[in-house]
């Protein structure tokens, strides 16, 4: 498959074709998606996918920007995921991240894709796993996966990402009872923003709120510290220490076999929603062909059954299908 | 208790509502500030008004009447015409032609590298030398500028905030060399750069420093330059983005107050400088509301200035520049933009403005030719000499509507200008994008009803020429420009004493450092021939330079077109694409070369994401290069270039050059909107620009015709 080479070969254009049509919701392209992505899994690449997640407004791309600038001088190659919401009433949207991704988006050493968010939950996109995974093939040493909200924090990490990231401002201390549990749960790293002019004692303030929260959390032997980090994405300070805790987290995890357990269980997981797709598929198409549901639910209506009754006959027809 | 008043106005209502069968709450209408609009005003709606005092006379505070006491009957207003373009040469040329004319002020526009503190041979700047203004790179252009015309007894007034420093600095070593000490120096600098955050986006450095610099400007000059007016606080480029009225009156205020915070934290006296602020408006075609603007302006100046303790009587009163509405200018039947730019002037004189300029009708498309700007500045001769306006001051006082209105106006002025105070200031508010935001959703509400009709734009919308006149414009070969300047550069960095220049910008850097006033250090910089860009770069080095985070508004348009059958046959064409590709037709909306006037662009992507298309936004300042590889990367289905300042010839073919240096097979549709003159689309579609929108396109009819050339396209392939 030509496709494949020119992925290898990192060829931008390839790379972007291939992950429009992993994004695809068209039977065809599925299925081409999937040839893809069996060829592209026999080859993987070395890369590392970290996810970033947080509350709007706390500058999640303006970190992403100082971040990366910080790896491309250190020439990393770097690619970037990131989801934006489409709008639930028209379906469109507007994907800017690259207004605030200035610098890192002109330099060669970086992918940056937009995906809109296509009324997914959770705000991970169709796609984004498959998305990682050519871009993993193509030779990205990190691939960054962005996203709104915090609510998707147990979807990213358990489904896609190597370690996931939680970047949150100062003063945010007080949300933290709200969404203790999960994100003591998922995140790996805590990154407190804007450690800077006027915000500075309260970003500190923050990071020891968080630092106290993580204590709680009862750590299994075999997994690596969390850690709380304070940065500036506009002074740029802070970047070497987040790297650092990247590495040393990627290598204790990599050494207690923990990093292999986590990509193992997400194979796991995306076999599991592969196959729930698949059925729903044939189950919907069965469910059109069918036409049982209308006339049975006619009946009910008419009060000619009961509705538990209907759904048990509907539901014994399709299986003998 | 009866009156004969009220017995009156009953009887007018029955009347009123016999000949219109229109029930009279009925029958008002709201203005886009959200105003109501009556069909009558009687003497009931000036009682117990809230900022208006009617007893007042002009030059009587609060001023509403107008600064001075016997305004035009004494001395007419300034005719002052904007211009500048090309080599500094050409511009002077051009205004030595305009000045024998009639015309009595200068005011020089630059080009965008010279705005944005770049050298004309900056790789960042190669399509916008010479364009939307002249070129200046160093003191000489700014002495061949103003060759032969003596700056101790010519106004200029120049528009500039980014680079304010090295071109003020050259305008008063220019002077110094024309043997002209700067205490004689008369005019305005603009260095206005809060609205340059909200709106026109020529800033450099971040707003904190970007205000010091502000500061500085005002310090110095409010001790070294009397004549000087340090500051134009605009509204202008505000109602140019899309603001109402009282967005434009309150912003334009509330920076005004921000601006006299920071000259008073350098340990100014208020008297010492306040005489010295200048303001500058937009007249749009709201014939009314414009009059009550400036009107309200002063009042409410008044007011602020009396609170911040302004004793001298000059501190209290606010002087003003207007100028006609461009975005008012269409592209369509362009002589109607004589008649537009004719009621606009006569709105601006008579709220009293103390100079004016008026739009050549060509100004939708290019620059002013010689034969359009005379027509432009005659406007104003036959108002001055035919039409008996300069006889009476403030003839309109005393208006029923009026004097409501302008009380009206003044009250929301004065809501939103709290607003931003319990924000901490506009410096603040400007950090958090609050203003802009507005600006942006008050520009998508204006486009939304232009589109939808509901606001008849002649020879738009309605009463189209069915034959469209030809017109010249104005054609600039900045390729020429640039290597002129280019070649000038080179001579004089031959030429200067380079040790003397290294010395000047370390000073600069450690007086940036160091906080101590920038105007005079970059003043002996510029003396020793540094060049604009060098001394921009230089504080660039302390400062760093400002890129805007952008945020869009999203559902404003939309809203508008709720039921509209075009509306919804784009969004159905939507949503079969999608069915059948697999995805939504996917644009990428940019700006290219340092053209930072956005509305259109932002209006252009929250209009089509609101019809179900994926909108990629780019930054603003972007290389074809770096365009090309966001669409690339993005797998986008067309890109939209938006361009108003005139770099089109050269950033567009680049950008068709690097998609497919990138992917050579790039099936990317490119269209290209905004300010383009006619007689560049044979070249556009030369290079195979597949569409071209110009001003007043209706954007409904250009996304359907953008879905369509993409489906084309993808049909062909297949």
């Amino acid at each position: 498959m030509q496709l494949v080479e020119k992925i290898i070969k990192g060829e931008r254009a390839a790379i972007a074709k291939a992950i429009t049509l992993v994004e695809s919701s068209r039977e065809n392209d599925k299925k081409e998606s999937r040839k893809l992505i069996s060829e592209l899994l026999n080859k993987p690449g070395k890369s590392i996918r970290v996810g970033f997640s947080g509350p709007p407004g706390v500058g999640k791309s303006t970190f992403i920007e100082s971040f990366g600038r910080y790896l491309v001088e250190k020439n990393y190659k770097l690619g970037i995921l990131a989801i934006d919401p489409s709008s639930q009433i028209t379906g469109g949207s507007i994907l800017g991240d690259k207004t605030r991704m200035i610098e890192i988006s002109k330099n060669p050493n970086t992918f940056i894709r937009s995906t809109p968010s296509r009324g997914s939950l959770g705000g991970i996109s169709v796609g984004t796993r498959e998305a990682s995974i050519i871009l993993d093939a193509a030779g990205y040493d990190f691939i960054f996966i962005e996203t709104v909200g915090v609510g998707q924090s147990e979807t990213m990490a358990t489904n896609l990402v190597d370690i996931f990231s939680l970047i949150v401002g100062p003063g945010s201390g007080d949300e933290l009872q709200g969404i203790k549990k999960g994100i003591t749960e998922y995140a790996d790293i805590f990154i407190v923003n804007k450690n800077d002019g006027d915000l500075k004692s309260e970003a500190s303030k923050t990071a020891s709120d968080y630092k106290s929260a993580i204590s709680y959390y009862k750590k299994s032997n075999n997994t690596a510290d969390k850690e709380v980090l304070l940065v500036s994405a506009i002074e740029q300070t802070g970047m070497e220490k987040v790297i650092e805790t990247i590495q040393n987290i990627v290598s204790q995890n990599k050494k207690n076999k923990n990093f292999d357990e986590r990509r193992a269980k997400q194979f796991t997981y995306w076999i599991e929603e592969e196959v729930k797709e698949i059925i729903q598929f044939n189950i919907q198409k069965k469910i059109k062909a069918d036409g049982s549901i209308s006339q049975l639910s006619q009946k009910v209506m008419d009060g000619k059954i009961q509705m538990f009754e209907a759904i048990e006959a509907i539901t014994q027809n399709l299986q003998n299908k | 208790m009866k009156t004969k008043n009220s017995d009156n106005y009953t009887k007018w209502q029955k009347s009123f509502e016999r000949e219109t069968k229109i029930d009279l709450n009925e029958a008002s209408s709201e203005t886009d500030e959200g105003i109501e609009i009556k069909p009558v005003y009687t003497k009931a709606d000036i009682e117990n008004l809230s900022f208006v005092d009617n007893d007042s006379l002009p030059g009587q505070l609060p001023y509403t009447r107008g600064p001075k006491a016997s305004m035009y009957t004494n001395r007419p207003w300034t005719i002052r015409q904007y211009a500048g373009f090309s080599t500094a040469e050409e511009s002077n040329d051009f205004y030595k032609k305009n000045l024998k004319s009639g015309q009595k002020g200068l005011s020089v526009a630059f080009d965008l590298p010279t705005h944005r503190g770049y050298d004309s041979d900056d790789d960042l700047v190669m399509g916008d030398v010479g364009k939307a203004g002249v070129a200046i790179d160093t003191v000489e252009d700014m002495k061949i500028l103003f060759n032969d015309i003596p700056l101790d007894q010519m106004s200029v007034s120049m528009t500039m905030n980014g680079a304010v420093l090295p071109v003020l600095s050259s305008f008063i070593v220019a002077g110094e060399e024309q043997n002209v000490n700067k205490n004689l120096l008369s005019g305005t600098i603009q260095n206005d750069i809060l609205k340059e955050f909200m709106v026109r986006n020529t800033y450099i450095y971040p707003p904190d420093p970007s205000m010091k610099i502000v500061a500085d400007i005002i310090e110095f000059t409010s001790k070294e330059m009397p004549k000087f007016n340090s500051i134009s606080i605009s509204g202008y480029h505000m109602q140019e983005a899309g603001a109402d009225n009282v967005l434009e009156l309150a912003y334009t205020l509330a920076d005004g107050m921000e601006y006299v915070r920071a000259a008073l934290s350098k340990g100014l006296d208020i008297d010492d400088f306040a005489p010295r602020l200048s303001f500058f408006f937009a007249i749009g075609t709201d014939f009314f509301m414009e009059i009550a603007k400036l009107r309200a302006a002063r009042t409410l100046w008044y007011k602020i200035m009396k609170d911040f303790g302004a004793k001298n009587e000059k501190s209290l009163i606010l002087r003003t520049h207007c100028q006609t509405s461009g975005v008012s200018l269409t592209e369509k039947d362009p002589y109607n933009n004589i008649i537009r730019t004719s009621y606009e002037a006569l709105s601006a004189i008579l709220g009293g403005t103390q100079s004016l300029h008026t739009n050549s009708f060509d100004e939708a498309i290019a620059l002013p030719t010689d034969e359009s700007a005379r027509i432009a500045r005659n406007t104003q001769l036959i108002l001055q000499n035919e039409t008996g306006v300069t006889n009476t001051v403030d003839p309109l006082a005393g208006s029923y509507f009026i004097e409501s209105l302008t009380d009206e106006l003044s009250k929301k002025a004065w809501d939103i200008i709290e607003e931003i105070e319990s924000l901490g200031g506009m410096t603040k508010a400007v950090k958090a994008g609050v203003p802009k935001l507005k600006i942006e959703e008050s520009a998508t509400k204006k486009q939304a009803k232009v589109d939808s009709g509901s606001r008849v734009v002649v020879g738009v919308n309605k009463f189209k020429n069915p034959k469209e006149p030809k017109v010249d414009v104005r054609v600039i070969d900045n390729n020429r420009v640039r290597d002129d300047q280019i070649k000038k550069i080179n001579d004089i960095k031959a030429s200067r004493d380079q040790k003397a220049v290294d010395e000047s910008l370390a000073k600069l850097v450690t007086a940036a450092k160091e906080d101590s006033n920038l105007l005079a250090c970059s003043i002996d910089a510029i003396k020793n021939r540094a060049t604009v860009g060098e001394v921009s770069k230089a504080l660039e080095q302390v400062y760093g330079r400002h890129f805007a985070t952008s945020l869009s508004v999203s559902g404003v348009y939309g809203k508008h077109f709720e039921g509209d059958e075009d509306f919804m046959n784009v969004t159905k064409k939507v949503n079969i694409f999608e069915v059948e590709n697999g995805r939504r037709p996917r644009v990428l909306v940019v700006k290219m070369g340092q053209d930072g006037h956005d509305r259109g662009a932002k209006i252009v992507a929250t209009s089509f994401a609101d019809m179900g298309f994926d909108v990629d936004m780019g930054p603003l300042f972007q290389s074809p290069k770096d365009v090309a590889k966001d669409a690339i990367e993005n797998d986008v289905h067309a890109i939209g270039v938006s361009t108003l300042a005139a770099g089109h010839k050269t950033l567009v073919p680049e950008l068709m050059k690097s998609l497919k240096e990138i992917d050579s097979k790039s099936k990317i549709i490119v269209f290209v909107g905004g300010v383009i003159p006619e007689q560049d689309y044979d070249f556009l579609y030369e290079n195979n620009i597949s569409a071209i929108f110009g001003p007043g396109s209706n954007i409904i009819e250009s996304a359907e015709k953008v879905i369509d050339l993409i489906s084309d396209k993808i049909h062909k392939h297949n």
